[in-house]
C-alpha cells in the first residue's frame, strides 16, 4: 500500500482495486474474483463478501500489489469522497489525454 | 564532467544485479510487498497512481549528450515516449513496468547513471546551481564539491538509515539559484578573511508541512574539513533526530526544537571530539583528482558577435528569447542557454524522447557536450558561443523548445499532483495550464517581468509553493479541489516562506484572481525594474491579498 485510504462502512458498496505487480497497471476485481484493467468491468461488493474479496486480493500479492477498497455505487460507478482520484486512476491522467484508459 | 572509475562501475553493476534478484523474488511471490518496498525505494522505484515510477539520479543536474540519449531510449523503449524533469534536478519515468526496471538500470549503468539514493532515508542527490562552472558570478566551480559529497555519501553505512531523507545543496555564486537555505544542509562557497575558499554552512531548511529557512550554523569551514564537519552534523542528527514521528523527523524540526545555538554547540562538540583516525581524510591530491574532471574546457572564443547582433535585429522573437533565456557566462563570447520546458499546454518539466535527443545533439555540437537540469524543471546548455546561438535557437524552435519565458510567470514549478501522485490532494498540472493560457501573451509576460509561480498538489510541497513569489497549494475540501495562495515566498539569497493569503479558491477562480494580482502589481510598481517580489518586499502582501479576492 502506498498511501492511506479512507475507511468505508461495511454496508457501503466497494470495489477492490490495486496495481498489477508485474507492470504496475491499475486493476480492479471483477464480480467473479478475476482481475481486469477496464474499470467498467469492476465488481461491486458489500458486507462480508467485500471483506472476503479484499482478503483474497491481499493474499495474492504476486499478482496484485496494494489492494484496497474504493467506494462505488451498487451498480459499480465510482462514488464518494475519492471520486476524482479513482476517476483519474480509471481514465488516465487528465493532463495527458493521449494516455487515456478505458475509464468508467 | 566526472567519469566512473572501475570501482564506480563495479558498484553500480553489482547493485543492478542485486536488484534484479530482488525483483525476481518479488514477482515470483517469494517476498511480500512489505519486504520489497524498502528495497525498491532504495533503487528509486515508487508505486504511483497509475504505475511504477522510476526516479533516476542526475548528479547535481549535469549530463552528457550520451546520457541524455540513453534517457531518451528509456522513454521510447520502456515509457510512453517522454520523461519528467524534477525539482531535484533528476528525471522520473511514470510508466515503467517493474519487470523491466532491472533492464533499464543495466542500460543506464552503461552510461554511468543509476537510481541509487533517489529515495529512502539517506543522503539524496546533491544539487547545485544549474550554471555551475559557467556562471559569471561564481567564485569557483562548485561541482567538484558536489562530486566529493556524492562519493562520500554514496552507500555511506552510517547514514543509510537516517531518521528521514536528507538533501544537500552547494553553490559558489553570489545569486542563489540553488535554493540553498531550503535544504537540510546548504553550502555557499566563499573566501575567509585570509582569502582562502571554504564553505558557509546552513542547516535545517526545508519545505513540506513545516517549512523552515535554514539558519547559518557556521560562517566558514575549510575545504579539508568539509566532510568531517558534514559528518559531525549528520551524527548529531542521526543520534537526536526523531524516529517516532515521520512528520517531525527531518533535521529542520530538530534544529528548530533544539535551537540553532544549542544545535551548533552539539555539532562543534562532535566535530572537536573526532579523533584523527575518525576525520574523513581529504588530501589535496584527491581534491585535485576530482577537480581535474571539471577543469574548464577549452573556450576558443568562437567570435560571431556581429552575426549574433544581426540575427537579433532581424528576428524579433530571437531577440526576445536572448533577452529572457540567456545567462551571462564567465567566458567572453559565451552564454548559458535556458531551454524552457514550459511551453503552453505541456506539463511543466516534461520532455519527449525527440526533444531529449534534440537537446542532446545540441549539447554535443554547441555546448561542449554538457547539459544541465535546473531545479525549476528546465534544461540548460551551459556553454554556447554567441556565434551559434541563432542556430541553436532555430533548432530548439523546430522542436517546440524555444519558449522565451525563463523566469516569467508561465515558467512555473509544478509537481505532478493528483494526475500522477498517490499522495496528492489536488491536481496541479491542469491549473498550471490554465494559468499559462491566462498569461499567454508573451509581450505581457515580458512586461510583468520575473515572477515565480510554484504549485504543489499537497503539503509535501514538491512544487516548492512555500517559496513561490506566488505559491499555490492544492487542498481537498470534502472531495473538491481548492487552491490556497501564498505571497512573498522566495528561494534566493533572501529566502523566505510565503504568507497565506486567506481562503482557498476553486480552480476556475485562480487564473482571473492571479490576473488581478498582477494588474495590482503593475499599477503599484515603481518601474519595470521593481520586480513583483521587490514590490511585495516594499509594500507587504496586503495590496496583493486584496486584489486576489476582489472579484467584483
Ligand atoms: S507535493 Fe504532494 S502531490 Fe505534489 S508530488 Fe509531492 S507528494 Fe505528490
Amino acid at each position: 500500500m502506498t498511501s492511506v485510504r479512507p475507511k468505508l462502512k461495511p454496508e457501503q458498496f466497494k470495489a477492490i482495486t490495486g496495481w498489477e505487480t508485474t507492470t504496475g497497471d491499475v486493476i480492479w476485481m471483477r464480480g467473479d474474483g478475476s482481475w481486469t484493467k477496464i474499470a467498467a468491468e469492476l465488481g461491486a461488493f458489500a458486507g462480508e463478501a467485500a471483506e472476503e474479496a479484499l482478503a483474497a486480493a491481499q493474499a495474492d500479492e504476486a499478482h496484485v500489489t496494494g489492494a484496497y477498497f474504493m467506494q462505488v455505487t451498487e451498480d459499480g460507478k465510482i462514488d464518494g469522497r475519492e471520486t476524482l482520484r479513482e476517476s483519474i486512476r480509471a481514465n488516465g491522467p487528465t493532463c495527458h489525454p493521449q494516455f487515456a484508459k478505458g475509464g468508467r | 564532467m566526472y567519469r566512473y572509475d572501475e570501482f564506480d562501475h563495479q558498484m553500480v553493476e553489482d547493485r543492478v544485479a542485486q536488484f534484479r534478484g530482488q525483483v525476481e523474488r518479488r514477482l515470483s511471490g517469494e517476498i511480500t510487498e512489505n519486504q520489497f518496498k524498502p528495497l525498491r525505494l532504495m533503487n528509486g522505484v515508487y508505486l504511483q497512481l497509475h504505475a511504477y515510477m522510476l526516479r533516476i539520479c542526475i548528479p547535481y543536474g549535469q549530463m552528457s549528450s550520451r546520457q541524455l540519449h540513453a534517457l531518451a531510449d528509456v522513454a521510447r523503449d520502456y515509457d510512453k515516449g517522454y520523461g519528467h524533469f524534477t525539482t531535484r534536478q533528476n528525471i522520473q519515468f511514470n510508466w515503467v513496468a517493474l519487470k523491466d526496471i532491472p533492464d533499464v538500470l543495466a542500460k543506464l549503468a552503461g552510461v554511468e547513471m543509476h537510481a541509487n539514493q533517489t529515495s529512502g532515508n539517506c543522503i539524496r542527490n546533491t544539487t547545485s546551481d544549474q550554471f555551475a562552472g559557467a556562471a559569471a558570478d561564481e567564485i569557483e566551480d562548485p561541482r567538484p564539491w558536489c562530486e566529493i559529497i556524492r562519493q562520500w555519501s554514496t552507500f555511506h553505512p552510517e547514514f543509510t538509515y537516517l531518521p528521514r531523507k536528507f538533501k544537500i545543496a552547494v553553490t559558489a555564486a553570489g545569486s542563489d539559484r540553488a535554493a540553498i537555505r531550503l535544504h537540510d544542509i546548504g553550502l555557499i562557497m566563499k573566501a575567509n578573511a585570509a582569502g582562502e575558499t571554504g564553505f558557509e554552512v546552513y542547516v535545517g531548511g526545508g519545505q513540506g508541512r513545516t517549512p523552515h529557512v535554514a539558519p547559518r550554523i557556521r560562517d566558514w569551514v575549510s575545504k579539508a574539513d568539509l566532510l568531517s564537519y558534514l559528518e559531525a552534523v549528520m551524527r548529531v542528527y542521526n543520534r537526536c533526530g526523531r524516529r517516532d514521528n515521520k512528520y517531525k523527523a527531518r533535521i529542520k524540526i530538530l534544529v528548530a526544537e533544539t535551537g540553532i545555538e544549542t544545535f551548533r554547540d552539539q555539532v562543534e562538540a562532535e566535530f572537536a571530539a573526532q579523533g584523527a583516525e575518525e576525520k574523513v581524510a581529504l588530501p589535496q591530491e584527491e581534491i585535485d583528482r576530482i577537480g581535474a574532471y571539471f577543469a574548464p574546457p577549452l573556450f576558443d572564443g568562437e567570435g560571431g558577435a556581429e552575426a549574433f547582433e544581426a540575427a537579433q535585429a532581424e528576428d524579433r522573437e530571437f531577440a526576445r528569447w536572448c533577452r529572457i533565456n540567456l545567462h551571462p557566462h564567465k567566458e567572453e563570447g559565451y552564454r548559458s542557454v535556458t531551454i524552457s520546458l514550459k511551453p503552453e499546454g505541456v506539463p511543466p518539466g516534461d520532455a519527449t524522447e525527440s526533444q531529449m535527443r534534440l537537446v542532446a545533439d545540441l549539447a554535443r555540437d554547441y555546448s561542449l557536450d554538457d547539459v544541465r537540469v535546473t531545479h525549476e524543471q528546465n534544461l540548460v546548455l551551459p556553454h554556447v558561443g554567441i556565434g551559434n546561438l541563432y542556430t541553436v535557437y532555430l533548432a530548439l524552435r523546430s522542436g517546440g523548445l524555444a519558449s522565451a519565458n525563463a523566469g516569467l510567470i508561465t515558467d512555473m514549478i509544478c509537481c505532478p499532483g493528483l494526475d500522477y501522485c498517490d499522495l496528492a490532494n489536488a491536481r496541479s498540472i491542469p491549473l498550471a495550464a490554465d494559468i499559462q493560457t491566462a498569461f499567454t501573451d508573451i509581450q505581457e509576460q515580458e512586461d510583468i517581468g520575473e515572477l515565480k509561480v510554484k504549485i504543489s498538489g499537497c503539503i509535501n510541497a514538491c512544487g516548492h509553493h512555500h517559496v513561490g513569489h506566488i505559491g499555490i497549494l492544492g487542498v481537498d475540501k470534502k472531495g473538491e479541489e481548492y487552491y490556497q495562495i501564498t505571497f512573498g515566498g522566495r528561494a534566493d539569497e533572501k529566502a523566505q516562506i510565503g504568507e497565506i493569503a486567506g481562503k482557498g479558491l476553486r480552480q476556475d477562480e485562480v487564473p482571473a484572481a492571479l490576473k488581478r494580482v498582477v494588474e495590482r502589481y503593475r499599477s503599484v510598481r515603481t518601474g519595470k525594474d521593481e520586480r513583483f517580489i521587490d514590490a511585495v518586499e516594499r509594500l507587504g502582501t496586503d495590496p496583493f491579498k486584496e486584489a486576489l479576492y476582489d472579484a467584483d
